[in-house]
């Protein structure tokens, strides 16, 4: 039997605290709680956690200042948790190196799929990575940089192709705009949000289905997209 | 000669000119002189004054004159190269050349100074017609300083323009002293200093309207130009125009930002009540089925598990008000900045379907896009909102099983986004009533809801400059469509 999962909670709530901590000691994970940004770097230091979930609204420290440190650190995943109506804050988060986000009000089921999956991801960091990515009927080769639609070799220009190698790369994690601008275009191109809309519009026609109802690209909307294999 | 020019002109550059033309011209016919009547070569000197009086204005054509007949006397009138005029015929030549050349001299320079002062009289009144034009379109104070400083900059060749509004006037720095201010104010005219820079002037001008000062404008500008009436003149004329439009914009700013105060007053009655009726009620059944449960001992399992459900589902309902209730305060605030992008419109519906997925359950959503929509511009998480709210609307009032359709479709300036139910449709005239706050079709439903989620649909469409608005379907059930307008996307570079 794996010991369980250590699970840090930085939340200032005590009511959305006790919430957290009895749904994921539900789902049997250990939990350490903080309710101040400085009493959680103490313990992420002293218990070396696995996850970190951090609420972004903290009374002693702003969030994307704690989430840089921390990130100089340590590479464990980060779900930040915000308020409605802090879609720029939570885009800014994302860029400074949070993994996932939940928004307030959020359900008991969504938390424990967001913990589930950032969980899931974790050690396959770690593992040699494979040039085969597979989702659906589709499989990209990235020595090759084919991709083939059930054994078919599906066209695909420069740029969707590295729009989607670079979605692809990272299941179910949450790109934003500017990351993946960044990750297609370079460096330069990170104001050109029309650009990427453009090029995920052209995609979704090639590979999804209903390019209306996605299965696999899926917009957040107000902070980016997010690849589902 | 335009008002530009005369700015810049040199006074001395005419004399210069001139006698520069007078000598050289005396030499270039001299050779000719035995070909040449007398008389002829007088009236060659007359036709150089007119021209100088036409280019340079009354002080070089006098000029003009007494140095021609100089030259004359002492080039062509024998004896030749010298002064002296043995003939008494000659002499008369020589003075009715130069009595002559000074009346035309004059002449000239009158009707030249008289057509610079209709042209600078031209210039002025369509720059005052430009400025006016401009200004007239404006409806903030600083869209009306943002225009004035840009005239003052481009017509009046102002350096550095600056507006002080009263409340900065004991602030200022140099070189701008309290005591030029209050010299302006004094005065109510423009008033001018020497400026550091040699050939520079600073310039405050007092921008006057019928209740009082509205703000001075300060700039630098050459000298030359500050000591030319004209440009005092346009300057001050501007200046007054500019503080009834100053004016004017003030008093619309306060007007708008009154009746944005009675709106939020209102509003915030409205959310009074409602909160009174729609949260208070639920609130109390919550708290009470709370009270059971922790009292309850004996209570049947599946009494409890009903209990719990029922409490998820009103602290749900409870939540949905809430969050439309901070929407709509926000959207009314007209805080709300729109984070307008280019963007395909199948991407928000999409993202709205999958968050409306547990309230559309297991329901046919029959989606339908027109190929090639072009992309629009707009607030994705506001469009969301309001699409959402569409799609629950439709959910909440028409029986389960029902299918939902959603189309896109373009038509004519704008996109069509319509959500579709097969509910009871809408009362026939009341169509627009449903769009109210705090409306609902059926005020005594026993569905939950505050009627809102329509309003703030409508004023996130509104806020795009789109439409909202519903009517019956055919074959029974009510449609809702969303209107986003076509713009011109930005010019998209093809992939190399």
């Amino acid at each position: 039997m794996l010991a369980p999962d250590l699970v840090l909670l930085i939340e200032d709530d005590p009511h959305i605290r006790e919430l957290i901590v009895s749904a994921l000691e539900c789902d049997s994970y250990k939990l350490i709680t903080a309710g101040t940004a400085a009493r959680g770097m103490h313990e992420a230091v002293q218990q070396k956690p696995q996850l970190l979930l951090l609420d972004l609204g903290l009374p002693d420290r702003d969030g994307l200042e704690f989430i840089r440190d921390f990130r100089g650190w340590s590479s464990i995943p980060i779900l930040v948790i915000s308020a409605r109506t802090q879609e720029s804050q939570v885009v800014a988060a994302l860029d400074a190196g949070a993994d996932d986000y939940l928004t307030k009000p959020f359900g008991v089921s969504e938390l424990l799929a967001r913990v589930r999956a950032q969980l899931r991801r974790a050690p396959v960091q770690h593992q040699e990575s494979t040039p085969l990515i597979q989702f659906g009927d589709f499989t990209i080769n990235c020595v090759t940089r084919e991709v083939l639609k059930g054994g078919q070799l599906l066209h695909l220009s420069q740029i969707e192709y590295r729009l989607l190698q670079a979605l692809a790369a990272n299941p179910g994690r949450v790109m934003t705009h500017r990351q993946l601008l960044v990750q297609v275009w370079g460096g330069q191109a990170s104001a050109n949000h029309e650009y990427l809309r453009v090029y995920v519009g052209h995609l979704r026609q090639k590979i999804e289905a209903t390019p209306g109802k996605p299965r696999h690209i899926l917009t957040e909307i107000g902070v980016g997209y997010r690849f589902q294999l | 000669m335009t008002f530009a020019s005369a700015v810049i002109n040199n006074r001395f550059l005419g004399y210069v000119l001139t006698a520069i033309g007078v000598v050289s011209g005396s030499l270039l016919i001299s050779p000719f002189r035995e070909l040449l009547d007398l008389s002829n070569i007088a009236l060659l000197y007359v036709l150089g004054v007119v021209a100088v009086g036409v280019k340079f204005g009354r002080g070089p054509a006098i000029f003009c004159g007494l140095a021609g007949s100089l030259a004359f006397a002492f080039v062509f009138v024998p004896p030749h190269f010298s002064l002296a005029i043995t003939e008494w015929q000659n002499f008369l030549t020589a003075l009715i050349m130069l009595i002559v050349a000074l009346i035309v001299g004059h002449m000239t320079a009158e009707l030249h100074a008289y057509t610079e002062a209709v042209e600078e009289r031209a210039f002025r009144s369509s720059a005052l017609n430009d400025v006016a034009q401009e200004l007239a379109g404006q409806e903030t104070t600083g869209d009306v300083e943002q225009a004035t400083l840009k005239f003052f900059i481009n017509t009046m060749y102002a350096i550095e323009p600056e507006f002080l509004t009263p409340d900065q006037f004991d602030q200022q720095s140099s070189p701008l002293t309290g005591a030029l201010i209050s010299k302006c104010l004094e005065q109510q005219h423009m008033v001018t200093k020497p400026s550091f820079k040699e050939g520079q002037s600073f310039v405050i001008l007092p921008l006057v309207a019928s209740t009082g000062v509205q703000a001075v404008l300060q700039f630098t500008v050459t000298t030359e130009a500050v000591e030319s009436r004209s440009y005092c003149e346009l300057a001050e004329t501007v200046a007054s125009f500019v503080a009834v439009v100053l004016e004017r914009a003030h008093f619309a700013e306060m007007a708008r930002s009154n009746e944005l105060k009675s709106t939020a007053q209102n509003l915030r009655l409205t959310i009074l009540s409602s909160l009174s009726h729609d949260i208070r009620t639920p609130l109390t059944s919550l708290v009470g089925m709370a009270d059971v449960l922790m009292m309850g001992r004996n209570l049947a399992a599946e009494k409890q598990a009903s209990l719990l459900s029922s409490m998820r589902s009103q602290a749900l309902s409870i939540r949905q008000l809430v969050s439309n209730l901070l929407d709509m305060a926000q959207l009314q605030s007209g805080k709300v900045e729109l984070n307008m992008v280019w963007q395909p419109v199948e991407e928000v519906i999409g993202a709205t379907l999958k968050q409306a997925a547990d309230i559309t359950c297991d329901r046919d959503v029959d989606l339908r896009i027109e190929d090639g929509l072009p992309p629009l511009r707009f607030d994705a998480v506001l469009i969301e909102r309001a699409l959402w709210n569409l799609v629950e609307n439709a959910c909440k009032y028409s029986p389960e099983q029902t299918q939902i359709r959603i189309t896109a479709s373009r038509q004519g300036e704008f996109v069509d986004v319509t959500v579709s139910d097969r509910g009871p449709g809408l009362p026939p005239g009341k169509e627009e009533n449903i769009f109210g706050l705090f409306q609902r079709g059926n005020p005594e439903s026993c569905i939950p809801g505050a009627g809102l989620g329509l309003a703030i649909a409508r004023d996130i469409a509104v806020a795009h400059r789109g439409q909202l608005f519903a009517n019956n379907r055919e074959g029974g059930g009510s449609s809702f469509h969303l209107l986003l307008p076509i713009q011109s996307p930005p010019v998209f570079q093809p992939e190399e």
